[in-house]
């Protein structure tokens, strides 16, 4: 072996390894289960919700958003939902209605937002049943935000809340009953939109809760519709025969989404969109 | 259900120590035949070859998907080619939100070794794979959480290829005994689930996305 060669293949060495170690702290990862990342792929849902603030919707104005759900595992086709979403006229955000994810890791929370940051709107995201997975709550809760929130858009109060029962073991807590109700009580908005990932008529939400939960969505007079992930396909009825409207998600590896518009009192229409 | 076994059959703490403890049986393990043959038979042949079976060197390194530090031990195998080492991690609760235990194996081969200079010696590529489990998760999945193969992955075995390079330096040996060797160590890996998710996302995802990078060090005794 030449001096040559060798002088160079250490520098070509230490340069990559510099290089490696310095371009990305994240890169040496303790564990797949590690949350470590850049400062602007943390606290998402406060950072959409800022950006969704800079537009506000005016009183009495139509609210248009889409809705998608269960990204997971289907990276290519994040990327052509944003493209066709992006071409849609008059939408004001987008919903996912949890599974971000698929194994629970903070980097696959991180590709999709690689992704839906290329939307010209802000997007929102509720946790689902493969985030918990793991450590995942706790990488969703330092990507995205709580588990739990809430906001006001227009004459729209969206309240976002965690059903993923059986990731809990089905420990009679969740969804949180105490702060639904305080959300659902709240009379500032003219109407109320409750989105969650896994519905109440599914094996995976916590029996123990399903009664309370229905019994609270029928006594709101607000509620448009309730909304949902987790079943990969469109879907709309009313399951409890209550007058309760529940609406499920298209996942992302079906190819289509959702644009739902809402007017009035509780008027509303969805389109579906093929990509 | 297998998971849940697993948990209940191997006090984790027990293996980390075991583990922990293999460097000091090896350092113990001249001790069993009589301590002056051997002192005499080092005087006789420096450079005599070491019993195979007996680990030869120390890692600590951080990074690599097994720990913020990890600690390992291991053999060299095939004219010092190919390494095989165990190595205990640890996770702070504060970059993955519980305090996570990692026991790794793993396996290395380096078919070239470049000497640059009198002490100094470049390994330019090895490859192999790696296993790891964790301890410490907080949602692993109970008995009887879900229902059968509802998730059908493991959250707490990985597998991974591991792909890198080191350079190695002699040390000034003090006494008559074999040369100590201190190797600096890089290594880009990455994990089963990481994979899968790159196979299925070619457009969307590219190799750099999923790479770990693992810094470490290697003592040879």
């Amino acid at each position: 072996m030449s001096a040559a060669l060798s002088r160079f293949s250490l520098r070509a060495v230490l340069a990559a390894g510099l290089a490696l170690g310095l371009g990305s702290c994240e890169l040496i990862e303790f564990s797949p289960n590690d949350y470590r990342g850049p400062a602007d792929q943390q606290d998402l849902t406060a950072k959409n919700l800022a950006r969704l603030a800079k537009t506000p919707l005016p009183t009495d104005d139509t609210l248009r958003f889409v809705f998608s759900g269960d990204s997971q595992r289907f990276y290519d086709d994040v990327e052509d939902l944003v493209k066709s979403v992006n071409q849609q006229p008059g939408i004001q955000f987008m919903l996912v209605s949890g599974d971000i994810a698929d194994f629970g890791l903070a980097r696959e929370m991180r590709w999709i937002d690689d992704q839906l940051r290329q939307l010209k709107m802000p997007y929102l995201t509720v946790i689902g049943n493969h985030d918990h997975v793991a450590n995942g709550r706790e990488a969703y809760q330092e990507i995205f935000g709580p588990l739990n929130y809430s906001f006001t858009f227009g004459d729209t109060k969206f309240i976002m809340t965690d059903t993923n029962g059986r990731e809990y073991n089905f420990n009679g807590q969740v969804p949180d009953m105490p702060w639904v109700n305080q959300q659902l009580a709240d009379r500032t908005a003219r109407r109320h939109v409750i989105v969650s990932h896994v519905p109440p008529q599914d094996e995976d939400f916590d029996p123990a809760v399903r009664d309370q939960y229905t019994a609270a969505l029928r006594a709101d007079p607000r509620l448009v519709f309730e909304m949902n992930g987790h079943r990969h396909d469109y879907g709309i009825g009313q399951p409890f025969n209550d007058g309760v409207t529940y609406v499920n998600s298209y996942a992302f590896e079906k190819r289509r989404y959702l644009i739902v518009t809402v007017w009035g009192d509780k008027q509303f229409r969805l389109k579906q969109v093929s990509f | 259900m297998r998971r849940a076994l697993l948990t209940t059959w191997y006090k984790p703490h027990a293996l980390l120590l075991a583990l922990l403890a293999l460097p000091l049986l090896a350092a113990a393990a001249p001790t069993d035949t009589d301590s002056v043959a051997v002192l005499n038979r080092r005087a006789d042949r420096p450079t005599a070859p070491r019993r195979w079976y007996l680990p030869n060197h120390l890692t600590v390194q951080t990074g690599g998907g097994i720990g913020m530090l990890s600690i390992g031990t291991g053999l060299s195998l095939a004219h010092d080619r190919l390494d095989l080492d165990v190595l205990a991690g640890y996770v702070p609760r504060q970059h993955a939100g519980t305090t996570l235990s990692v026991v790794a194996a793993k396996a290395k081969y380096s078919p070239w070794k470049l000497p640059l200079a009198p002490r100094l010696a470049l390994t330019p590529l090895s490859v192999g794979v790696y296993t790891s489990y964790t301890w410490g998760l907080r949602n692993p999945g109970k008995p009887g959480q879900y229902p059968d193969d509802y998730y059908w992955f493991s959250n707490t075995v990985r597998v991974g290829p591991v792909l890198g390079s080191g350079l190695s330096y002699v040390l000034p040996s003090t006494t008559a005994g074999h040369p100590h060797k201190l190797t600096a160590y890089y290594e880009l890996a990455t994990n089963d689930l990481y994979l899968i998710s790159y196979a299925q996302n070619r457009r969307a995802l590219s190799l750099p996305d999923i790479a770990t990078l693992a810094l470490g060090l290697k003592l040879t005794f």
